[in-house]
């Protein structure tokens, strides 16, 4: 049998099994789940649909949702490698991730504007927080990252340590301190700070 | 459930056992390294297409998955390449080598164009959807901030001593001047509707462009960030590059969308005139030369090919089918 002659038969066996196969949806990978909402956290997809949780439940979230709390709303997710996140009143976030070659997955949140509070579970857990004008990288800690309208970004590092870069360099930022990031600059030099009162907010919403 | 698994995979081994005996005669794969190589963004096919640039013929293609690839970038040694997804708003990350993806970064909505800084520590990355330019650290990346621009933007260039990138914003009519020591926005400048393509002249003290809504190409002066010159040179101007008729030069190849031709205009603002026409395929876009200013291709996107140029004779020596519309385009040479 020449090869013009099993490329036909190929073709027609591809052909078959093209139009035998059932229609495949298109995945969405989930990510992790909306445990709790004080208020409303509005959960938009990718496609535009948008889901809403109030009070305790367990809403599905997946890669490339945006998240949006209202005045006075504040919500708490868990991802499936176990990182929570405490997400405060006027608060738009979008749920990403970044697949390097040597890192593997790196979970990103896109902070637009607001406030997020994050602890990782045990274990190493790349993490990143990209805000307008600067970047946080960790690899397994605690800190509170807030976000004015203007996109100057507050790092509050409660555990562990926090890579804070701009394009115009990166600072480590260690527990108990904080520093700024500012469009146009270097992040400020990590300042020592009773990091507790910039996370108060968080206790109702861990309830 | 299960018979159908079964009936596929069976008739998946069949297949392969039919085609085992063609295995010697089909040619190895090409050696695809970074030598010499144009890369194609073929926006409706979601690949580019990797050419080797001597024989001028595909020798690999990569698939990202998606249509959308837009624009590219290529990194100085030529083993980075960057692709912008328009409908996925990433970036992708490719070693050319392996013609293999590394990694892809979502930027924003509509990621449209980029371009290297001088030092290659970042990429900026136009968001057409978000009108604003997203940084990205190429060791790292991540994307370390975004800058504020104004309506619709479109493509991106750095001046040549790099203080300064030069955004198009489509709506606007306008070119955004933007610092990089600050990132502060320093000047809009008026330059006709819907501009679109733009480039630094090869002295780095112009920067040119298309106004796709007129055309005309217009010349700005960066010393003082004003219009100096405008050539009509045909409907729908898109992409241009620079390149040399033996020792005339250096002369301004614009391609001429509807006109289905290259534009070549002489590139002293003071002096501005066409030289000649070059016809090439349908719906021209992508305009890019090598670095001697010798060879110039043209992506033509209703024709899937490109258009090769001997600028010398300035006649079209080649023609390579690639994929379904190409756009973008960037040598290694």
């Amino acid at each position: 049998m020449g090869c013009s002659t099993k490329a036909a038969l190929l073709l027609v066996t591809a052909a078959l099994l093209i139009f035998a196969a059932p229609a495949a949806r298109a995945q969405v990978p989930k990510v992790g789940t909306a445990k709790n909402a004080i208020g409303v956290l509005l959960i938009t997809r990718q496609d535009g649909t948008s889901v809403r949780l109030q009070g305790k439940g367990n809403q599905d979230l997946f890669e490339g949702d945006e998240l949006k709390t209202g005045p006075g709303a504040q919500a708490l997710i868990e991802f499936m490698d176990g990182t929570r996140v405490a997400i405060n009143e006027q608060t738009t976030f979008l749920v990403r991730s970044r697949q390097d070659p040597t890192t593997g997955v790196t979970r990103i949140l896109r902070l637009l504007i607001g406030e997020l509070w994050i602890k990782t579970s045990a274990g190493p857990k790349p993490l990143e927080v990209e805000t307008p004008v600067a970047s946080a990288a960790i690899r397994g800690t605690e800190f509170n990252m807030k976000v004015l309208p203007n996109g100057q970004s507050l790092l509050t590092v409660v555990e562990g340590l926090v890579e804070f870069g701009t394009p115009f360099g990166t600072c480590p930022i260690r527990a108990g301190t904080q520093s700024v990031g500012e469009r146009g600059k270097r992040c400020t030099r990590p300042a020592p700070t009773d990091v507790q009162p910039a996370i108060a907010w968080i206790q109702e919403v861990l309830k | 459930m299960i018979e159908n698994a079964i009936a596929r995979w069976g008739t998946l081994v069949l297949a392969i056992l039919l085609l085992a005996g063609c295995a010697e005669q089909t040619a190895p794969p090409a050696q695809v390294g970074p030598a010499r190589r144009l890369y194609v963004a073929n926006e409706s096919s979601g690949t580019i297409s990797m050419i080797d640039a001597a024989a001028l013929r595909v020798v690999g293609t990569v698939e990202l998955g998606t249509p959308g690839t837009h624009d590219l970038a290529l990194t100085r040694d030529g083993k980075t390449l960057y692709a912008t997804g328009l409908a996925t708003g990433m970036l992708s990350v490719i070693d050319t080598a392996q013609g293999k993806i590394l990694t892809t970064i979502f930027t924003g909505r509509r990621c449209h164009s980029v371009a290297l800084t001088n030092d290659e520590r970042h990429i900026w990355v136009v968001n057409i959807g978000e009108n604003n330019v997203s940084i990205v650290d190429t060791k790292s990346h991540r994307i370390l901030g975004t800058i504020p621009v104004g309506r619709e933007p479109g493509h991106i260039r750095f001046n040549k001593d790099g203080q300064f990138a030069y955004v198009t914003l489509q709506e606007e009519g306008a070119v955004e001047v933007i610092e990089v020591a600050t990132h502060r926005s320093v000047t809009k400048i008026p330059v006709g509707q819907r501009p679109h393509y733009l480039l630094p002249s090869p002295d780095g003290r112009y920067m040119w462009g298309g106004a796709t809504g007129e055309n005309f190409v217009y010349v700005i002066d960066t010393t003082g960030n004003r219009v100096v010159g405008r050539m009509q040179v045909g409907s729908t101007p898109q992409h241009l590059a620079f390149a040399f008729r033996g020792m005339i030069g250096p002369l301004a190849y614009a391609a001429a969308e509807k006109e289905n031709a290259v534009v070549v205009v002489n590139a002293n603002p003071q002096d501005l005139r066409i030289i000649e026409r070059i016809a090439v395929g349908q719906a021209p876009s992508g305009v890019t030369a090598d670095r001697t200013g010798t060879r110039l291709f043209v992506s033509n996107q209703l024709e899937n090919t490109v258009s090769v140029i001997d600028t010398g004779t300035g006649r079209v020596i080649g023609s390579i089918p690639v994929g379904i519309k190409p756009i973008g385009m960037v040598a290694s040479f």
